[in-house]
């Protein structure tokens, strides 16, 4: 079956966005991430024009984040504190992020730029995965009971930084540079690529800002949920890029897959699931990258010039 | 001199109406639906053209001595072409160049090939046919013959994305004054006026000429939505977000287990 979407303003088979929506959804159940960064490739593939792509799925992350957000708030492991220091930073990311979307847009280098950030950040953290995990399978097969690993004191640069405040739920006492600045790199690339950046802010949380574990996903869902709300009004705003009923389907499909994956995911062992999602997040990425390097069979391409 | 034989020429054509006169012949068009909508489940349409050659040669006309040619354009847009290049490895965007006044599409059917309908010139002024569509540069002079390459590159993705097209032998006639032509309007059609013209054509004589106005326009919820999300930009946002959160709230509702 067929839908026309208003604003992407082509006409899409439902059932395939649908089912795109539930796989992306499935995985990050699976695996606790966000997905965006895997659905915005996806989107491409299937000639969604990579701007509309990018604006709608932010739209799409705000739905899959808020009911995180929302049982991480019940159970108070989320430091609102901290997730607003973040916020700050995100808000001020993704209106510089929007202005750099508009100005890429308008000189024809949008597609290449998210194409290239997209290899670069998932050919990264795709081979870390895969290494990570593969070094963690063949630990356990050494020994059962790894000793846990250490975790070492607050980085001594940042302890060093001015502009100290405390975070009781979290109980720190830290400077909010890195925290703004933190947030404030999640927000371009939220507002650039399409994703939450949960890939970027819980590795750095855990390891820069040395924040505890327990509360590190409900703040950074907190902070994904408000910067891809604010990405949200900026693109509709600013490029008219956001399809409401593109988001919707994949919203739908989203949801109900992501509680298909939790399940999965509590009866497989945690390394091969990293292992394979490594391996998924790798095949994107050489995708991606083979379509810059490869010589197109189209060199030209045409696009709408002013309004 | 030259200059003024070929305007004389433009204008012999053009208003060649006031010669049909004389020969009698006269083009009459009707569209099977004057608006296009686009609802939901918009997957592309045909148009068709109904149309009669009044007053003709009765002798001629059963003899096939008439040619129609029907267009269909859309609205005029600014269009931007991009050629890549291969910068440090990797295809980047380079040259571009800007053309206005392009038709955002354009449908073409005919009795039978252009160059047996009439002579290139007469072809050419009326901008009949994928070749002689009356594109406009921005950029003036030292483009030289990349001018060109631009050119058909722009006709040629116009092609492929289903917006020109050209159907030889498109126009059939049911009977010797009567004739249709069935013009597809793809899914990714433009919004806006399309104007649909009949040119008539006697033994390679332009003679006259019809248009009508046609709508495609977004309706309901397709329209709704595309105009809030131009018009009031900020607001649509605003809803985009609240849809989301909605979604969001009702799966921890429906899936929630705390």
């Amino acid at each position: 079956m067929n839908i026309y979407l208003p604003i992407a303003e082509m006409s899409v088979n439902v059932f395939v966005l649908f089912g795109m929506g539930a796989g992306v959804g499935f995985l990050s159940g699976m695996f606790g991430v966000g997905g965006g960064f895997l659905m915005t490739p996806l989107l491409i593939f299937y000639n969604i024009p990579p701007a509309v792509a990018v604006a709608t799925e932010a739209n799409q992350i705000v739905a899959s984040s808020f009911s995180g957000a929302l049982a991480h708030y019940r159970r108070a492991t989320l430091d609102i504190k901290l997730g607003f220091m973040l916020l700050i930073g995100g808000i001020a990311g993704s209106a510089l992020g929007v202005a750099i979307f508009s100005s890429l847009r308008e000189a024809g280098q949008l597609d290449l730029i998210i194409s290239i950030l997209y290899v670069v950040f998932l050919g990264t953290i795709g081979s870390l995965m895969v290494v990570e995990s593969l070094n963690a399978i063949r630990k356990n097969r050494g020994q059962a009971d790894a000793p846990p690993p250490e975790v070492p004191s607050q980085q001594s640069w940042i302890a060093a930084l001015p502009f100290k405040m405390r975070f009781h739920r979290s109980q720190l006492y830290l400077s909010v540079i890195p925290v703004l600045a933190l947030g404030m790199l999640v927000g371009i690339l939220a507002s650039i690529m399409g994703v939450g950046g949960g890939f970027i802010m819980v590795p750095a949380m855990i390891y820069l800002l040395r924040v505890p574990t327990n509360v590190v996903i409900g703040t950074s869902l907190f902070q994904i949920m408000f910067v891809t709300a604010f990405t949200t009004v900026a693109q509709s705003a600013a490029n008219q890029t956001v399809d409401i009923v593109l988001a919707l389907i994949l919203m739908v499909g989203g949801v109900i897959g992501a509680q298909f994956g939790a399940q999965a995911g509590q009866k497989l062992r945690g390394e091969q699931l990293r292992a394979l999602l490594g391996l998924i997040v790798l095949a994107v990425c050489i995708r991606l990258g083979w379509d810059l390097v490869n010589t197109p069979t189209e060199l030209f391409s045409i696009g709408v010039g002013g309004h | 001199m030259r200059y003024l034989i070929t305007l004389a020429t433009f204008f012999a054509l053009t208003f060649a109406s006031f010669a049909a006169a004389t020969d009698g012949a006269d083009v009459q068009i009707g569209l099977s639906s004057e608006t296009v909508e686009i609802t939901s489940n918009f997957d592309g349409t045909d148009i068709v053209i109904f149309g009669s050659i009044e007053g003709g040669n009765r002798e001629l006309l059963e003899a096939g001595g008439y040619d129609i040619v029907v267009v269909l354009f859309g609205p005029k847009e600014e269009v931007v072409v991009r050629r890549k290049e291969r910068r440090l490895g990797i295809w980047v965007n380079g040259e571009a160049m800007r053309f206005s006044d392009v038709p955002s599409s354009y449908s073409v059917a005919t009795t039978k090939a252009l160059h047996e309908i009439a002579d290139d010139d007469s072809i050419g002024i009326l901008q009949l046919g994928l070749d002689n569509i009356n594109v406009v540069t921005e950029e003036d002079g030292g483009v030289g013959e990349d001018l060109e390459v631009f050119r058909d590159s722009l006709a040629r993705l116009k092609v492929r994305q289903n917006l020109f097209l050209e159907r030889i032998g498109g126009v059939e006639f049911l009977s010797p004054t009567l004739f249709k032509a069935k013009l597809a309007v793809p899914a990714n059609v433009p919004i806006g006026k399309h104007t649909a013209h009949a040119f008539l054509f006697k033994q390679g004589k332009f003679l006259n000429a019809k248009f009508q106005e046609m709508t495609v326009k977004k309706i309901g919820f397709e329209q709704f939505t595309y105009d809030l999300a131009h018009k009031n930009s900020l607001l649509y946002g605003f809803l985009a977000v609240f849809v989301a959160i909605a979604t969001g709230w009702l799966a921890s509702v429906v899936f929630g287990k705390d």
